[in-house]
């Protein structure tokens, strides 16, 4: 939405979006999980255009220790854009205060779905490297760390995904690429916790009614089983030669 | 260092007063090296380095920007580093620290030394020329960060578009314009563990080790190099080094054959 | 004997039942680990993840701290480790050192007591995956006796995850463990490991 209407091109031609998408279809996506040495857990995640690498170090003893939780474990969450992920720009690095925003709400999807109280004292890091971007880089980012977190062997309730929904004049559409997110008229990026269908993270800018907000939101449902699975089986690849008996 | 890695040091120095490395290499032999060009399609150029276990990923964004006052009539570079904290358990999150500053000044000496960028070909009109960033991004960290981030800055380098520009504005599209390239430079940096000489080392033997040196060259010349930790060499280990680095010189160009 | 794989949210049972790493909702069962779900035995162990320390277990730890006579070990765990010297533990270790010892007592799961200590002195450790710990030792220590025998390698397993060995051949030692550490999911795996150091140690 960062566009001005004034240079707004023509986002949906014939009923079919500018990548010629129809209105529910997502871009292709592709998850490997492990794919990192050092880090307990990682992920890649390759959707659409969008290249992103996450990783999970933990639960290791929490610094600095004033921070920690004698109750239950903290979780620290860092997500970055590479200087090099957008086709126009040199991005600078270090933070800025999108990437703080989204580092925290994407910290909270977490403290919802890990069992916390498990680790008591200590810290869980998730790091979401983007290193190519091509719009709903928090979404993509988000499913790869749960894979990650996954892949760590963390006790969690859930391994939580992420899509958004946006609108292009009357028409909703799911998972906007970068110039659809530039242009739109209203964005919302969704978490949620598959096992019960609970939002665990919701952010929305534009102008929606309010049957276009909870259609968009079973959009990302409807969605979410196929992320699902696509998380699932990259996990279940790890170990694929298995299906096992025991010696 | 953890109390892991003081144990492991302990083990890496027995066994090299017997001339054995852990993992039973030369003391001068690389582990694999696997380069991986055109990784990040967005960047104007891109490579992934991989050195046994150290894995680099380099991207060059060429933007337009200013000349340097002193030097108007070229364009310029820079090389970036982050050690980012999901490639070791010890890198944190934070600004750039010491190592990494260091690491992306000794990879950019050596290419800017080694004239390996034709920065004339990036002057545009007055006032204007192409400004090309290198940012190495560190992914996962087994040691000899130097040459894993050299080789993946040169292969990024290599693969380099310039976008076109016409009537004084850019066309970021259009990236039918090969980065003009003079010269390849590679390193070699060596560790010196109590009395031992060593090249490429892993993780424990970095973490083991009291010296290191770092020398890059193109086939025939030094272009730069760096010595680094509380350790020294002698003039002959020096010596002897440099042989090594035009020795080893073949077999790490031979890895960027093909670039582009 | 059939086996498969679950992963966190994955429901296991539609009625409330009892067991490790899984959890019970609306009276229904869900795994919250990425592990092997045997069904039959209502078992589900965790295929990756931190050490999950017991009391009794015999772990491996490198003493990081010395404090009068309380030690701080690293025993690669998020929580602390004390060893207090006592009338059992007459040793006297520094900094870098390396124990193994039988944990004590376990205070609010983080703080592990450890006991019964002893010092294993030169040699070299190497950090695998604890969950991964049961299969180096093998059914009846069968695994890491092999290893111990073929490599001619004076080895020590840690539940938590440290192993340590001296002599003989290490490096054939530690390709075995790191081999049992990848493949752990895998079936005949003694054999593979014995046909290994067999073939390796005739070189």
């Amino acid at each position: 939405m960062g566009g001005s209407a004034a240079n707004k091109p023509k986002l949906i031609i014939d009923g079919k979006r500018v990548d010629g998408r129809s209105f529910g279809q997502m871009r292709q996506i592709k998850i490997t999980a492990s794919v990192l040495k050092n880090a307990d857990g990682s992920a890649f995640i390759e959707w659409g255009n969008n290249k992103i690498l996450a990783a999970v170090y933990g639960p290791k003893e929490a610094t600095p220790k004033h921070l920690s939780d004698p109750m239950k474990a903290i979780i620290k969450c860092r997500y970055m854009m590479a200087p090099f992920s957008s086709l126009a720009d040199h991005g600078r690095t270090g933070p800025n205060r999108r990437a703080t925003e989204i580092s925290k709400v994407i910290k909270e999807v977490f403290e919802n779905c890990v069992v916390l109280t498990e680790y008591p004292g200590s810290q869980i890091e998730v790091y979401i490297e983007i290193l190519q971007g091509d719009g709903g880089t928090r979404a993509a980012g988000l499913t790869a760390a749960a894979v990650a977190m996954a892949s760590a062997g963390i006790q969690m309730k859930d391994i939580p995904y992420a899509v958004s929904v946006g609108r292009i004049d009357e028409h909703l559409a799911i998972d906007f690429n970068m110039i659809e997110d530039n242009y739109s008229d209203s964005d919302m990026p969704i978490a949620i916790s598959p096992r019960n269908n609970d939002i665990v993270l919701l952010q929305m800018d534009g102008g929606l009614t309010k049957e276009q907000f909870m259609r968009s939101i079973k959009m990302a449902i409807d969605a979410g089983k196929t992320i699902t699975d696509l998380q699932k089986r990259a996990l279940r690849e790890v170990y694929a030669k298995d299906e096992i008996n025991g010696e | 260092m953890s109390a892991f890695d003081s144990v492991k040091s302990g083990y890496i120095k027995e066994l090299l007063a017997k001339g054995i490395r852990e993992d039973g290499r030369g003391l001068f032999s690389y582990r694999d090296i696997k380069i991986i060009p055109n990784v990040i399609e967005n960047a104007e150029g891109s490579a992934q380095a991989d050195l046994g276990g150290t894995r680099v990923l380099a991207g060059t964004k060429v933007i337009l920007g200013e000349p340097m006052h002193d030097l108007p009539n070229q364009g310029s570079f820079s090389v970036s580093a982050e050690l980012l904290p999901l490639a070791h358990a010890e890198y944190e999150t934070g600004p750039p620290s010491p190592a990494a500053i260091e690491l992306a000044r000794v990879v950019d000496r050596g290419i800017r030394a080694g004239n390996c960028i034709d920065l004339e070909s990036l002057f545009l009109e007055e006032g204007k020329v192409w400004s090309i960033y290198v940012d190495l991004y560190i992914l996962n960290y087994a040691g000899n960060l130097f040459d894993a981030s050299a080789l993946a800055a040169m292969a990024a380098i290599m693969t380099t578009r310039v976008p076109k520009y016409e009537d004084g504005k850019e066309v970021r599209e259009d990236r039918s314009r090969k980065l003009k390239i003079n010269n390849v430079v590679t390193t070699s940096t060596f560790g010196k563990i109590g009395n031992t000489i060593l090249l490429d080392l892993d993780e424990n033997e970095d973490n083991a080790s009291d010296a290191r040196i770092t020398v890059a060259t193109d086939d025939d010349t030094i272009r730069a190099s760096q010595k680094g930790l509380r350790g020294s060499f002698s003039l002959k280990e020096i010596d002897m080094m440099l042989d090594k680095t035009f020795e080893k010189r073949k077999e790490l160009k031979s890895k960027l054959e093909h670039m582009k | 004997m059939m086996r498969e794989i679950v992963l966190p949210g994955d429901l296991l049972e539609e009625k409330p039942v009892r067991m490790e790493n899984a959890f019970v909702e609306n009276n229904k069962t869900y795994a919250k680990v990425l592990g092997m779900y045997d069904k039959e035995h209502s078992s589900l162990i965790a295929l990756e993840g931190v050490y999950q320390p017991r009391i009794d277990d015999v772990v491996v730890g490198i003493i990081s701290e010395v404090k009068n006579k309380v030690y701080e070990v690293d025993l690669a765990f998020f929580g602390r480790c004390l060893l207090i010297a006592g009338k059992y533990d007459r040793e006297t270790y520094k900094q870098g050192d390396v124990v193994e010892a039988v944990i004590k007592n376990i205070e609010d799961r983080k703080t592990i007591i450890l006991t019964d200590a002893r010092p294993l002195s030169g040699g070299t450790i190497l950090q695998v995956k604890p969950t991964k710990i049961p299969r180096i030792i093998g059914k009846g220590s069968t695994m890491i006796r092999q290893i111990s025998d073929l490599a001619k390698c004076h080895v020590v397993v840690g539940k938590n995850g440290t192993v340590w060995m001296r002599g003989g051949n290490v490096a054939l030692a530690t390709e075995a463990i790191l081999t049992i550490e990848r493949e752990a999911h895998l079936s005949g795996l003694t054999e593979k490991i014995k046909r290994m150091l067999e073939e390796q140690k005739g070189n």
